[in-house]
């Protein structure tokens, strides 16, 4: 029941748009310091309360957002717009340079993508820019292996061979029959991705590697309010609250897209039940 | 036999990895902003003047060309010598020898904790498809997959140390490992338990099962024995996979939980820009996954006898 | 002497439309009993459900299936699987999955074995290498070998080795021969009626193919579209056949001599039993 599509969708949608105009929603603003008024339980005044420096908690919620959740999808645009034209490459192509693509990929894909994140932002330095490129250079490979593994699928396919028979040159195969293949598949590894890599933001925020503050970002609030702690436990249940329902909701649809688009087609007749047609 | 030629195909492909790595980590730090003499003299927070650094640096051997730093590297790592911290001026190779068993501990036992609970979940949810455990455990996958696993941890600190004082917060007495293995292991299961589960399905639905049945074989053997065996192959496929994910969330793990292990240790490093010790734990850590992707096909040719005798065969 | 007795028996889909409408038969104690009908008639299903080996979610009724004094409808599934590879063997139209295809021909066959008796290890193993020479294969090698490294013929020769090794009373054959080369069916045919005779074990002979039928069995069984249409001795059947849908059997099968220019089509009825499930697809 809460599978379907359509509820992920649609919450997918309902969260967006709290994202993306989390800012101007917000009812104060998420910067002004009031040390008067730190750590204030939640009440009418401040729906979540306030934070070390005296910040409304909302506020600060509704305009990380846009951070955390912003960064996210540029990063994973980026990575995109670079695996994507690396993989067809490597398809559509073949022979050599398939083999030398490939083992670029293969390098890129020997460490774990956390501790690759972590040794190069912690290289550059914090920062929105070295953040992303952090990112990028993890999240690029698994779009070129998944799109070189959809050419590679399709090359075998005759209809191909009758594009170029008609006279079609590569561009025009690559536009106009490869492309529309790769495009579901990857739209399902991305929408699984944008949670991993909404995590990645956060983690590397949390230990000082990403945003920095006064900046209002989910990971680096947890990061702040890691002293207040023991005091103010709400201050930490909150931001990781934020990142939890996001990523959770992202996940509900990309596995919905998975299961449409994606390589494990197998999902069918998995109750244990023999069907009848 | 056959598995020995194999086996050192495999060694001699890990010794150019390895060197491979070497490069990396070499190349990386070479590469890096900011300057390690100048870190290592302001540790004191007193001023510096510019001769001062360049004195250092000049001692460090930081100005001469780059050929030069390679071959200085790379004959100090013949000889297991990573040099120095620059934090503490003790040798890297004992800095991280010193951290490593903190990290395997955790490792360990979050392994083994994600072990039960694939085991368990994955196996029920497989027994009783399409039941209220099978939704319950895809509910429970969807979400471990989703929390942010330091905040995870977190939340498991502020309920079991602080409102119920019932396990420490830090460090790895007193079953202090309990709570940030719990942590890991959420975060890395659930891939598992799916892949597990739908292996098991798949596997109990083949016909060899039903000759074996045909044959008066109990329930449990033909779970046990032949339906097992057979799933475990795409199990173990994604564990050398998931084992990067391991290290990479033990990492955090450790800084919260403040186990004294590789992870803390590397995020200081990078941090404090303590070049040494990146460049020992990014070799250290290629080395491990090399061994652990070793490990994975070795246990794939026990699984799947087929592969050794049909490559024996082809000879 | 009256070995099985079915009666009534009905299989239904898990959303209760039936696939076996009730059907009846008997096989004698040594006799070669051959169920016939196309791909989808309910010929495997039923065979398949005498010892409980329905797949998920099909249902099996009957009002009894008497065996050797026991109601095979209403026994313990305990009591059932004692039964299975000891009085009630069977083999498989798929050579390949006869055996699981990790483990050894004989560590497989000593499991039955551990299953059922409490031989020690050299008393199996040499009821194993006898049983393997005994179908044409060399025991002490095969019994060390895994399933694929034997040929589809020598598969099915093995599954056989180790259906009869128990000594069973009746021996279910789903097609065995259906999926193997011409040479290969031959022998593992005069396999089975020598080794029937010789143990004395009744067959339920499972086929589409009646060249098999003709030869080697005693009474027959035809079935359509979940029912059986025809039984009784082969002998008065192939001579004199009641119903159109066996006189069109009959005669689709290709003689030697006289081979008429078109084979007759068997039944318009026929392509209406497509609808079945999925499990029986292959049956």
């Amino acid at each position: 029941m809460i599978q379907k599509t359509s509820w992920g969708v649609g919450l997918t949608a309902i969260f967006m748009l709290i994202i993306l105009f989390g800012p101007w929603i917000a009812p104060m603003d998420p910067n002004v310091v009031d040390l008067s008024k730190r750590l204030q339980l939640p009440s009418a005044e401040h729906w979540l309360g306030t934070d070390q420096l005296g910040r409304d908690q909302l506020s600060r919620i509704l305009t990380g957002g846009q951070m955390t959740v912003g960064i996210s999808l540029m990063a994973l645009g980026l990575s995109i717009m670079v695996g994507v034209p690396i993989g067809l490459f490597a398809g559509y192509l073949g022979g050599r340079v398939d083999w030398a693509l490939m083992r670029l990929v293969d390098a890129f894909m020997a460490f774990p993508e956390y501790i690759v994140a972590i040794v190069i932002s912690g290289l550059l330095g914090a920062g929105f820019f070295n953040l992303m490129f952090a990112i990028l250079i993890v999240k690029w490979v698994g779009y070129a292996r998944l799109v070189r593994s959809v050419v590679l699928q399709e090359k075998s396919k005759d209809y191909l061979l009758v594009a170029k028979i008609s006279g079609a040159g590569s561009y025009t195969t690559l536009r106009r029959h490869l492309i529309p293949h790769v495009i579901g598949p990857v739209l399902a590894l991305a929408t699984l991705d944008i949670g991993k890599v909404i995590l990645l933001v956060a983690s590397l925020s949390y230990i000082g590697l990403g945003v920095q503050p006064p900046h209002p970002e989910w990971g680096s609030m947890l990061n702040e309010g890691r002293a207040y702690f023991t005091q103010a436990s709400y201050l930490m249940i909150v931001p990781g609250m934020a990142i939890f329902l996001v990523v959770f909701v992202m996940n509900l649809l990309g596995n919905r897209l998975v299961e449409k688009f994606g390589s494990d087609r197998q999902e069918e007749g998995r109750d244990g039940i023999t069907e009848c047609s | 036999m056959q598995n020995k030629n194999w086996l050192l195909k495999r060694i001699s492909e890990g010794i150019l990895l390895l060197w491979i790595i070497s490069l990396v980590s070499f190349a990386i730090v070479q590469v890096a902003p900011g300057d390690a003499a100048l870190s290592l003299l302001r540790v004191d927070t007193v001023a510096v003047t510019t001769e001062q650094v360049e004195a250092l640096r000049q001692e460090m051997g930081m100005n001469d060309p780059v050929y030069q730093k390679y071959f200085r590297y790379m004959g100090n790592l013949l000889k297991l010598d990573l040099g120095e911290s620059v934090m503490t001026g003790r040798p890297v190779a004992a800095e991280l020898s010193h951290a490593f068993p903190a990290t395997f501990l955790l490792a360990g036992t979050s392994l083994l904790l994600t072990i039960v609970l694939v085991g368990i979940f994955g196996s029920l949810s497989s027994r009783f498809a399409g039941g209220w455990i099978d939704k319950f455990s895809t509910g429970f996958c969807l979400m471990g997959a989703s929390i942010p696993t330091f905040w995870l941890g977190l939340l498991l600190i502020d309920l079991f140390s602080v409102r119920l004082h019932l396990l420490p917060a830090v460090g790895m007495a007193n079953g202090g490992l309990i709570l940030p293995s719990l942590s890991l292991a959420i975060a890395i299961a659930p891939p598992f338990i799916k892949i597990f589960r739908n292996s098991l399905i798949d596997c109990a639905r083949q016909d060899f099962i039903r000759a074996a049945r045909s044959r008066g074989i109990s329930e449990k053997v033909i779970f046990m024995r032949h339906v097992l065996k057979g799933s475990l192959i795409p199990v173990v496929t994604i564990l050398g996979v998931s084992f990067g994910s391991l290290l990479g969330g033990s990492v955090v793990v450790e800084v919260i939980f403040g186990l004294p292990g590789v992870g803390k240790l590397a995020i200081e490093a990078v941090t404090r820009r303590d070049y040494a010790i990146v460049q020992g734990f990014v070799l250290s850590i290629g080395i491990l996954i090399f061994l652990i992707n070793l490990a994975v096909d070795l246990s794939y040719r026990y699984l799947n006898p087929a592969i050794s005798l049909k490559e024996a065969e082809r000879q | 002497m009256e070995l099985l007795n079915v009666r009534d028996l009905k299989i239904f889909c898990p959303d209760n439309r039936p696939l076996v409408h009730g059907i009846d038969f008997s096989i004698r104690a040594g006799e070669w009993f051959a169920l016939i009908g196309e791909s989808g008639s309910g010929k495997s299903i039923s065979a398949f459900s005498l010892a409980g080996l329905l797949p998920n979610g099909l249902r099996r009724e009957a009002k009894e299936i008497q065996m050797l004094g026991q109601d095979l409808a209403s026994i313990s599934e305990g009591k059932l699987r004692d039964l299975r590879g000891t009085d009630i063997a069977y083999v498989f139209q798929d050579y390949q999955s006869a055996f699981t295809p990790y483990f050894t021909l004989g560590k497989q066959m000593d499991e039955v074995m551990q299953a059922h008796r409490h031989w020690t290890r050299e008393e199996r193993q040499k009821k194993s290498w006898d049983a393997l020479n005994e179908v044409g294969l060399e025991g002490a090698e095969a019994y060390g070998r895994y399933p694929f490294q034997l040929s589809g013929g020598q598969l099915q020769r093995a599954a056989l080795a180790l259906a009869m090794m128990m000594e069973p009373k009746l021996l279910i054959a789903d097609e065995p021969t259906t999926a193997l080369d011409a040479m290969s069916a031959a022998k593992v045919l005069d396999l089975m009626a020598r080794l029937k005779n010789e143990k004395g074990c009744a067959v339920l002979f499972i086929t589409h193919d009646l060249r098999c039928v003709r030869r080697y069995a005693d009474r027959i069984a035809i079935m359509q579209n979940g029912s059986i249409i025809e039984s009784g001795e082969k002998r008065k059947i192939f001579e004199n056949p009641q119903e159109i849908y066996t006189r069109n059997l009959l005669a689709s099968v290709p003689p030697l001599h006289n081979v008429p220019r078109r084979l007759p089509i068997v039944g318009e009825d026929f392509l209406e039993g497509g609808a079945l499930c999925a499990a029986t697809r292959n049956a």
